[in-house]
């Protein structure tokens, strides 16, 4: 890694719900630029931890540090902090009621024209500058960014489509260009292609793998081992709501050392 | 023969009487659609308000005072509410038809909530989780994606109800509002018989739940036709 600042820095976070305690107090630095792949039994609270990292889930203790800020502060304006943490689900998760292109432009156009609206309140009260941009601007230029996004992806003829005329590795591509329709400084990604059948793994992880080159800082639970081989710089083994063990790729999957390590590679390579 | 038709006739045509029947349909037209109107204001808030204090544990108070509003509304019956509305709370108030409406948007948004409370339990969490992942606030999310899911996935049962406040809206009657329901009794005062009037007013309900029915039909058709086209809640363009 240049960069010496993490990204993130997870400190003695944890996470229980009612008395089942998921996550014993992880800590641990992303990087920027980084690219983390947290493997692990099912329940041992992989979900959990990336959830925590934009507090999808809130932490029963603990600190999440993003930009200076611990974003698991309850006082913190999250909202600011989640447009540039984008997250991808394992059910994709594309708003069933709204286009393709829609989908895209929806949170960026909403949020801009927001600002937008503020921006002019101020100006009335002489209290800022007129606004440069106007609405119809404005959502024209998300609408020329999504539409690259798409072709970026091949997938500009299904703009104006709804989410359920698609395939799953469609939908998956698309809610990963969704996410960078926002300009994020991280992705986070959970099982992205579990839901998916076989043959469209591939498309997924070929455009993961294009983010992973252009340097884009990645947090990614994922079954996919090879991928992880291939893409990460670390290794975290969750067990039990703790990182029980960490590394480089062949450190962790070629010289595991503790048990539980081994006897979770000899179940899933 | 000779005997029934002018029984029909007396209920019927003479006078024009014909005229108060849709005179009453009108207003019992005019109640039931206020009512739909204030009904689902006050049960789509209700169930918003418990959708959120489920879903963020927000809005505890409102919450609780929503279930107690509910409780009442469904535990008393519609009449008692009428009357109390009518000779109590609006005691100073002359128009009935403002009234009787008031009282069924009052009761049928009790009703409504639960309606739209499994609308909006109908939409997929993930759907809030996205909006939420992507930096839109709670309320954001509620309406750009999931009222416009839930409302489509309630549609149906919300014309229902509106049907059946066509139907309920007939006891008005005990508090002198002239909608449908009270015509017979009107008529027969003058007349002194019940069978026809009863029958005529009868068969005129009927008529529009039947026809009302008819819509919902064609509503459900559509909805499932964009189902299967893939259309969400625009229905494609
Ligand atoms: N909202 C919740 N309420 C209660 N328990 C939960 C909740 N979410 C997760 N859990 C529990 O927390 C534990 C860890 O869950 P988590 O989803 O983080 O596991 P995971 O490692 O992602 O597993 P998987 O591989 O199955 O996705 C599990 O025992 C799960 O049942
Ligand atoms: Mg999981």
């Amino acid at each position: 890694m240049e960069n010496k600042k993490p990204l993130i820095e997870v400190k003695e976070l944890s996470k229980s719900f009612g008395s089942l305690e998921v996550l014993k107090s992880v800590s641990v630095d992303i990087m920027q630029g980084e690219k983390v792949v947290i493997v692990g039994a099912s329940g041992s609270g992989k979900s959990t931890l990336l959830r925590c990292l934009n507090c999808l889930e809130d932490p029963t203790g603990g600190a999440v540090i993003f930009e200076d800020e611990n974003i698991a502060d309850p006082k913190v304006d999250i909202n600011v902090h989640r447009q540039k943490m984008g997250m991808v689900f394992q059910q994709f998760n594309l708003f069933n009621n709204k286009t393709v292109l829609q989908n895209i432009t929806l949170a960026p156009v909403m949020l801009r024209k927001r600002k937008l609206r503020q921006e002019k309140i101020r100006h009335f009260f002489r209290k800022g500058e007129k606004p440069t941009l106007t609405k119809e601007q404005i959502l024209e230029e998300e609408n020329g960014k999504a539409m690259k996004l798409l072709a970026r992806i091949g997938l500009e003829d299904k703009a104006n489509v709804y989410p359920s005329t698609l395939s799953g590795g469609q939908k998956q591509r698309i809610a990963i260009v969704r996410a960078l329709a926002m300009n994020p400084k991280v992705m986070l990604f959970d099982e992205p292609t579990s839901a998916l059948d076989p043959e469209m793994v591939g498309e997924v992880l070929d455009l993961m793998k294009q983010l992973a080159n252009e340097g884009m800082t990645m947090v990614i639970v994922t079954h996919e081992m090879g991928f992880a081989r291939e893409v990460a710089d670390r290794v975290l083994f969750m067990d039990g709501g703790v990182i029980a063990e960490q590394g480089t790729p062949e450190e962790v999957f070629g010289n595991p050392k503790s048990e539980r390590l081994k006897a979770f590679l000899a179940k899933v390579l | 023969m000779k005997e029934l038709w002018t029984r029909f006739s007396k209920a019927f045509i003479v006078q024009d009487r014909w005229k108060m029947y849709l005179e009453g349909l009108g207003n019992t037209l005019l109640i039931a659609l206020i009512a739909a109107a204030i009904g689902i204001a006050i049960g789509v808030c209700m169930a918003m308000i418990k959708y959120i204090n489920k879903k963020t544990g927000k809005l505890k108070v409102l919450a609780k005072i929503c279930n107690f509003y509910i409780t009442i509304v469904r535990g008393t019956p519609v009449v008692l509410q009428l009357m109390i509305l009518y000779f109590v709370v609006f005691a100073f108030w002359d128009n009935g038809i403002m009234i009787g409406a008031i009282t069924f948007g009052m009761n049928s948004g009790a009703y409504v909530a639960e309606i739209a409370r499994s609308g909006f339990e109908s939409v997929d969490d993930g759907q809030m989780e996205a909006g939420r992942s992507l930096g839109l606030s709670t309320w954001q999310t509620m309406r750009s994606v999931i009222i416009p899911q839930a409302v489509r996935n309630c549609l149906p049962p919300l014309f229902n109800e509106f049907i059946m406040l066509v139907k309920e809206t007939a006891i008005v009657g005990y508090v002198g509002i002239y909608d449908l329901g009270k015509i017979p009794g009107l008529i027969q005062s003058r007349t002194f018989d019940y069978l026809f009037p009863l029958l005529i007013a009868a068969v005129l309900y009927l008529i529009v739940v039947l026809a009302l029915t008819k819509v919902l039909h064609m509503i459900e058709k559509r909805l499932a036709k964009s189902d299967r086209n893939g259309g969400g809640v625009t229905n494609g363009k």
